[in-house]
């Protein structure tokens, strides 16, 4: 079975990429054999956290292949209240997870500001997701380690990190890797072969990735079906609130 | 697309990846980049054959480098085909004069980015020169706005050389860049549309074929850069017929690769 960590509702500007409804989401799954996936909104990245993490529990609320997962902003501003009430609310909405776009909206990931947000997540069981190109492999290993019991998966590493990936992975537990976009030539096995095949998360990137992607990539690697099964959906299952 | 779901290799169809590489390359790790390594890829994802450029000839050194493909394809001459790569800085009649009429090799790589030579310089009219005289293919890298190897670029070469085909590397690589490469394939029928990359999706392959069609559209990987399986995935499970499927996965780059069987 597959469960897809790292997917998206909403429409998004820079690319066609459809129109980004819980129907299209719904349609593309069956097409590759996705069983549920773990979605966030585009309005929680592109525009406005707050409203898009509403929007996104109204989106899935009748939808039980659908799962929630919030952004987190610093709360500082406290523009999606305090940790305390962010975590309360994510959990009473039924939130799975929380992702983190610290580049895009202008934070350190290891800096002071997000510090009690991360603890507040890590307190409530809630794994962290983060792109790769969101922050630095630095800052993942300086979380991980501030935040012990924090479990974080990062997504998107591409085919040019796994020199800078490995030295985090080593020296940390709870830091594991996604599948969406993870292209380095037999990347998959060796993670697996280094680290455990507990370290990966399937995940797709969709709509911005083409599902096809990581599913060609899991299904056709060289790791027997137990790896397989666990990367798929076991390990999610297993860290997920 | 059942024998993915089977975790089996697909049998029906030949495959042949039309951009690829061997070999080490310093600007990040590649767990295991041999020819090896590629060749038991290839047989888990039913690849049948590969046309490489070695890391070393793109990155750094094109004679030793153009020898380290010849190599490779000694040694696994039935999975691999080379490119010969001509960096316009390292000698290009040379090398073409050493490789050009050699069987290992089935067609000319140019990585402008790489070489931070424009596709349009004077310094590759020795390729040109010797693709309108053989036939050979020519593959060069193409990146949306670089300032080496953009579509304009690409346009200008094809207008200038209307009977060499051109494989457009990444068909222009990026969103935008797609738009760019279909439309010049348009106006130039020798460009044909490679499509590995880091963006590309099955939505956007099946525009190309459906705006050039499915014998100016070929599959490549890029790996060992990028693992094989990225590109492929996106072909196979793309909205095509089982007929441009083939010609997309295969049956389109085999036919570009007979161009010595029409030589005298």
């Amino acid at each position: 079975m597959l469960i897809d960590a790292d997917a998206m509702l909403g429409r998004h500007p820079r690319r066609d990429a459809g129109p980004g409804t819980v129907a299209q989401s719904l349609a593309d799954m069956d097409r590759f054999g996705i069983a549920e996936s773990l979605v966030s909104h585009s309005w929680s990245w592109l525009h406005d956290p707050r409203a898009g993490n509403l929007r996104l529990l109204d989106l899935v609320a009748d939808q039980p292949r659908l799962h929630a997962c919030w952004v987190l902003l610093p709360a500082t501003c406290e523009e999606t209240g305090t940790p305390e009430r962010f975590v309360a609310a994510a959990l009473d909405g039924g939130v799975r997870a929380v992702r983190a776009y610290p580049a895009d909206h202008g934070y350190d990931l290891a800096g002071r500001d997000v510090a009690p947000m991360l603890a507040a997540v890590s307190e409530a069981g809630l794994p962290l997701l983060v792109d790769a190109t969101q922050t630095t492999w630095g800052a993942v290993e300086s979380i991980a380690t501030a935040h012990p019991s924090l479990t974080i998966v990062v997504g998107g590493l591409g085919y040019r990190v796994l020199r800078q990936a490995a030295g985090v992975l080593s020296r940390t537990r709870k830091v594991h890797v996604g599948l969406a976009n993870l292209s380095s030539h037999c990347g998959l096995e060796w993670l697996v072969e280094r680290y455990g095949y507990g370290r990966l998360i399937f995940g797709t990137g969709a709509p911005l990735r083409d599902p096809a992607e990581s599913v060609t990539r899991l299904l056709w690697s060289e790791l027997d079906d137990e790896a397989v099964a666990a990367i798929a959906s076991g390990n999610l299952l297993r860290v997920v609130a | 697309m059942k024998a993915l779901f089977d975790r089996e290799p697909p049998r029906s169809v030949r495959i042949v990846d039309a951009h690829a590489h061997t070999g080490p390359y310093s600007l990040f790790f590649i767990p295991d980049s041999g020819a090896e390594a590629m060749a038991r890829v290839m047989d888990r994802c039913g690849v049948s054959h590969a046309v490489i450029s070695s890391h070393l000839a793109i990155q750094l050194d094109a004679a030793e480098g153009n020898a380290a493909t010849a190599d490779v394809v000694d040694r696994l001459p039935d999975r691999f085909t080379g490119y010969l790569t001509v960096n316009p800085w390292q000698d290009p009649t040379g090398e073409l004069g050493k490789w050009g009429m050699d069987p290992r090799f089935g067609g000319i790589k140019l990585h402008p980015d790489l070489h931070d030579y424009p596709l349009t310089g004077r310094r590759f009219e020795p390729v040109w020169e010797f693709a309108e005289e053989t036939g050979c293919p020519v593959l060069t890298h193409t990146y949306d706005d670089s300032p080496y190897n953009d579509l304009p670029m690409l346009e200008e070469v094809a207008t200038r050389h209307p009977d060499v085909v051109i494989l457009a590397g990444h068909a222009g690589a990026t969103p935008l860049g797609f738009d760019r490469a279909i439309e010049v394939a348009q106006r130039r029928p020798g460009v044909v549309l490679e499509v590995c990359g880091s963006f590309n999706t099955g939505a956007d392959i099946v525009r190309m074929v459906r705006e050039v069609g499915p014998d100016r559209v070929v599959y490549g990987s890029d790996f060992p850069f990028i693992d094989l399986r990225m590109s492929l995935g996106r072909v196979i499970f793309c909205d095509l017929t089982e007929e441009d499927r083939a010609a997309v996965l295969g049956g389109t780059m085999t036919r570009l690769l007979e161009w010595r069987s029409g030589l005298e």
